[in-house]
């Protein structure tokens, strides 16, 4: 606990005024990045959007350029987590966010990927997964935003 | 507008519902432009990708004005001196300039970039413009909240500003 308060990325990231905001900015952009990208398999799931591709087509060509998105995403959180790791741990807000974080990403490279992929669930399956995607990533952005106001 | 100023739940609700617009609402983005560079998507027509997606960003972009308008509103004087606040503004309205350039031969009429062989220059061009446009509209939007006034008597320290 004491190496997670006390470490040199939170010095560094203490130390520079810059840093912070620049980090933030890199985990804005990737989680509208990644989340629209998902939201987009999302919308397909719930009928709307890009109706001349199939939910499948969608989700394949967005795969890789998400996990891009995910993995600035994940690298950009800690980086900003460091700075004031205990306020962090405190934080109801944050605590949610992580939690809702959590079941987001199992959520969607488990049941959603499956269903996104599989094109013979029914429309009531997949309108189901998309509602509830999207429900998890809105929940994740909106625990992220109130941590400063919790 | 002193409702949601003084609010202690609407003002970080409507900051949330635009900010998840951006997450929810920017893939529509960044799948087009992602597409008009040719990286994403190939194997299916640009023309599926911008008519299906057009009322949708329609949509997101005026629930974003919306929400702008109401958190910039509520809190004008602490905005009005904001140089990023302004710097915002300032690249919507290039990407304002953006639409009117490229709507014509590139938006409204993505059929006709299917049916050549290559992408044309100035539908990558409009992609590759668009992210670097909207990608400055979001990193100005998040460093509003990094303005400090020069020390006046009796300054509130605006809510979103993050703790000292």
């Amino acid at each position: 606990m004491l190496l997670i308060q006390s470490n040199a990325i939170a010095d560094a990231l203490n130390s520079s005024e810059w840093v912070f905001p620049i980090a933030e900015c890199f985990h804005i952009a990737a989680f509208a990045w990644s989340i629209g990208l998902i939201a987009l398999v999302d919308f397909r799931l719930l009928g709307v959007g890009m109706r001349r591709e199939s939910a499948a087509e969608i989700a394949r060509a967005t795969a890789p350029w998400t996990l891009l998105g995910l993995a600035v995403v994940l690298l950009s959180g800690p980086v900003l987590f460091l700075s004031d790791a205990r306020m962090y741990l405190h934080n109801p807000s944050f605590q949610f966010k992580i939690g809702a974080l959590v079941i987001a990403i199992i959520f969607n490279y488990t049941i959603h990927r499956k269903v996104a992929l599989s094109n013979s669930s029914t429309a009531a399956v997949q309108m189901l997964v998309g509602a509830v995607s999207l429900a998890l990533w809105v929940s994740v952005v909106f625990g992220g935003l109130f941590i400063a106001f919790a | 507008m002193t409702y949601i100023r003084e609010s202690g739940l609407t003002y970080p609700v409507i900051m949330s519902t635009h900010l998840a617009c951006i997450a929810v609402f920017g893939g529509m983005i960044v799948m087009t432009d992602l597409r008009l560079l040719g990286v994403a998507l190939q194997d299916r027509p640009i023309a599926d990708v911008i008519n299906g997606l057009r009322w949708w960003k329609r949509l997101g972009f005026c629930i974003m004005v919306a929400m702008g308008i109401m958190l910039a509103g509520s809190k004008a004087t602490d905005y009005y001196p904001n140089p990023y606040f302004w710097t915002k503004l300032s690249l919507l309205a290039l990407i304002g300039i953006h639409a009117l350039i490229f709507r014509p031969r590139v938006y409204n009429d993505p059929e006709k970039l299917d049916s050549s062989p290559i992408i044309p220059t100035r539908a990558k061009a409009a992609g590759a413009l668009s992210l670097v446009l909207w990608t400055g509209v979001v990193c100005a939007g998040r460093l509003i909240g990094y303005y400090e006034p020069p020390n006046q008597k009796g300054h509130i320290v605006a809510a979103n500003e993050p703790r000292p």
